[in-house]
């Protein structure tokens, strides 16, 4: 909508965007480490064989987080226990608990659950910070367009004030502090064991980011924090300048009618959004894959099958000569003694969104005394009301807002006619990585990710898990609901 | 040989498919399925573009 009627934002309100982001990077990254992909790599119930004494030895030789006695990884250890013997493993129910690919010794197993849960409490304190400047998490609740609607005023208990910048310090060193002695130890080690993902789950080597954390008050995707681009075929050497109208929808694998033949892929501003399942009457077996069979549209760039997320945003970084990505990068490499085409991996993917979460949460200071600054030269604008009024836009406009979201790209096209919205389309970072393929049979990263995964078990398929959630997924983030009348969720067939 | 369909993925936001066919121990060809309708862009068509983000932001 700015982008459409060429609103300009104040300072202020582009900080606290910058913050609302920020924070979500941190808290949303650890959130998907811990609680969505950990368990992937860590065996909850081999957790109950390790030895507290050497498990406490463990993590004082790579961290000084300060819950590592031989006391508390006991405790640690009596609460799955009681779990476990109780028959009923609530939140690690549902687990590959025993299967063969599980590397980790019981000892970092145990480590890794106590982390596990400390992750539980740590995500609710930091994502404060988002409550704060949005009203409320998730959905915050304080965009406006020409700004945001959250006063800052020195002077007022119910505004950004010294005491709102004061919690924020606090929440901000929480975080790094979390980040740097719990989850990227814990990475590191964990990653250790399983190097050989580092040639597992490369998928169709493109990447793309729109560029997150403006430097401008009219968002671009030329002078952003992590820089936007597009890397063609893995090829490091040179990084693309985003073009939106590459980007594209195409339907001929989704559930989706286009009115001039789906054959042809459309922009988003020429966009379509008619559904039309042709798929089986459930329940069924197995889908027809020839056909039509997602209700996600195969999303392109410059007709290209290409992934987002954390990689692509790292990858983009390192490969523009962003300093700070680069030493880190480099750390990870080198203890993980992988050269970077490791990065073009299952393992690489986890490994590139450690890396953000620690960059991003290193700058969450930063952006806060640019914010106390402002406050504290006098400057309180928060809004710019010259584009509210719709007299003031044109009679036609189009708009394109981007944002690089925790898991990737994220476009939202709107085409505006007499003041009201005449075409709206929505392209998320979900749907470019679970793209069905095209037209022209392209895969989708998903798809591409997981040929030549190597799979012991087709009754327990770990490694499909591990290469899907190192997208995490999010399936136009929706509640997801396992049926409890029909628990079978793996079909094997035989053929 | 075998055709594998994982349905629900869990540990995920939103409703995952995935299909495969396993051959000689390796996964041979795969499939992605979004088993939900999303229906976002035809809720803000005709309304007011100052007031979209309130709706979309909910996906």
């Amino acid at each position: 909508m700015e982008n459409a009627v060429g609103a300009v934002i104040p300072d202020n309100a582009r900080i606290i965007r910058n913050l609302i982001n920020g924070i979500q990077y941190v808290q949303d990254h650890v959130i998907h480490f811990y609680h969505l992909h950990a368990l992937d790599w860590v065996d909850v119930v081999s957790a109950l064989k390790a030895d507290p004494m050497k498990t406490a030895g463990l993590a004082q030789s790579i961290s000084d987080w300060p819950n590592s006695s031989p006391t508390y990884f006991k405790a640690v250890q009596g609460k799955v226990k009681a779990l476990v013997e109780s028959g009923q493993l609530g939140i690690f129910a549902s687990g590959y608990w025993g299967h063969p690919e599980y590397k980790l010794p019981p000892e970092a197993n145990l480590m890794a659950v106590a982390h596990y849960l400390e992750a539980l409490d740590w995500q609710r304190d930091v994502i404060r910070m988002q409550a704060l400047l949005g009203a409320k998490n998730p959905h915050p609740q304080t965009w406006l367009v020409g700004g945001m609607a959250i006063p800052v005023d020195p002077n007022s208990q119910n505004a950004i004030n010294a005491g709102s910048i004061a919690f924020m310090n606090e929440v901000a060193k929480k975080s790094l502090d979390f980040v740097e002695k719990v989850y990227i130890p814990d990475l590191l080690a964990v990653a250790s064991f399983y190097k050989e993902w580092a040639g597992i789950g490369a998928g169709v080597g493109n990447y793309l980011s729109y560029g997150e954390f403006q430097n401008d008050n009219v968002s671009n995707t030329t002078n952003t924090w992590l820089p936007a681009g597009f890397i063609r075929a893995k090829n490091l050497a040179k990084v693309e300048p985003v073009e939106h109208k590459k980007v594209t929808e195409d339907v001929a694998h989704a559930w989706y009618k286009y009115s001039d033949g789906d054959e042809k892929a459309k922009h988003p501003w020429d966009g379509e959004t008619n559904p039309n399942y042709t798929g089986p009457k459930p329940p069924y077996e197995f889908l027809d894959t020839n056909k039509k069979y997602s209700w996600v549209k195969g999303i392109r760039y410059d007709g290209l099958s290409t992934e987002v997320g954390p990689l692509s945003r790292m990858l983009i970084a390192y490969a523009s000569g962003h300093k700070r990505i680069k030493e880190v990068v480099t750390m990870v490499l080198q203890k993980l003694g992988v050269g970077p085409e490791a990065l073009f991996s299952t393992l690489g993917r986890t490994a590139a969104r450690g890396i953000e979460t620690l960059v991003t949460a290193e700058m969450l200071p930063v952006w806060i005394g640019d914010l106390a600054a402002k406050i504290k030269a006098g400057d309180f604008r928060i809004h710019n009301p010259e584009k509210w009024e719709p007299s003031s836009w044109p009679k036609e406009a189009k708009g394109f807002g981007f944002h690089e979201a925790p898991r990737g790209a994220l476009g939202h096209w709107v085409v505006i006619k007499d003041g009201k919205v005449a075409n709206y389309q929505c392209v998320v970072p979900g749907g470019w990585n679970s793209s069905p393929k095209d037209a022209k049979g392209q895969r989708g990263p998903y798809e591409a990710a997981l040929v030549g995964t190597p799979l012991k078990d087709p009754n327990k398929p770990l490694e499909i898990l591990r290469t899907i959630h190192s997208f995490d997924p999010c399936m136009a983030c929706a509640i997801h609901v396992v049926d409890a009348e029909r628990d079978e969720i793996i079909k094997v067939r035989v053929t | 040989m075998a055709k594998i369909a994982i349905d629900p993925i869990t540990r995920i936001e939103g409703h995952l498919r995935i299909e495969a066919q396993v051959d000689g121990g390796k996964v041979t060809e795969a499939w992605s399925s979004g088993t939900m309708w999303r229906g976002i862009e035809n809720i803000v068509v005709g309304r007011d573009p100052r007031e979209c983000w309130a709706f979309v932001s909910r996906i």
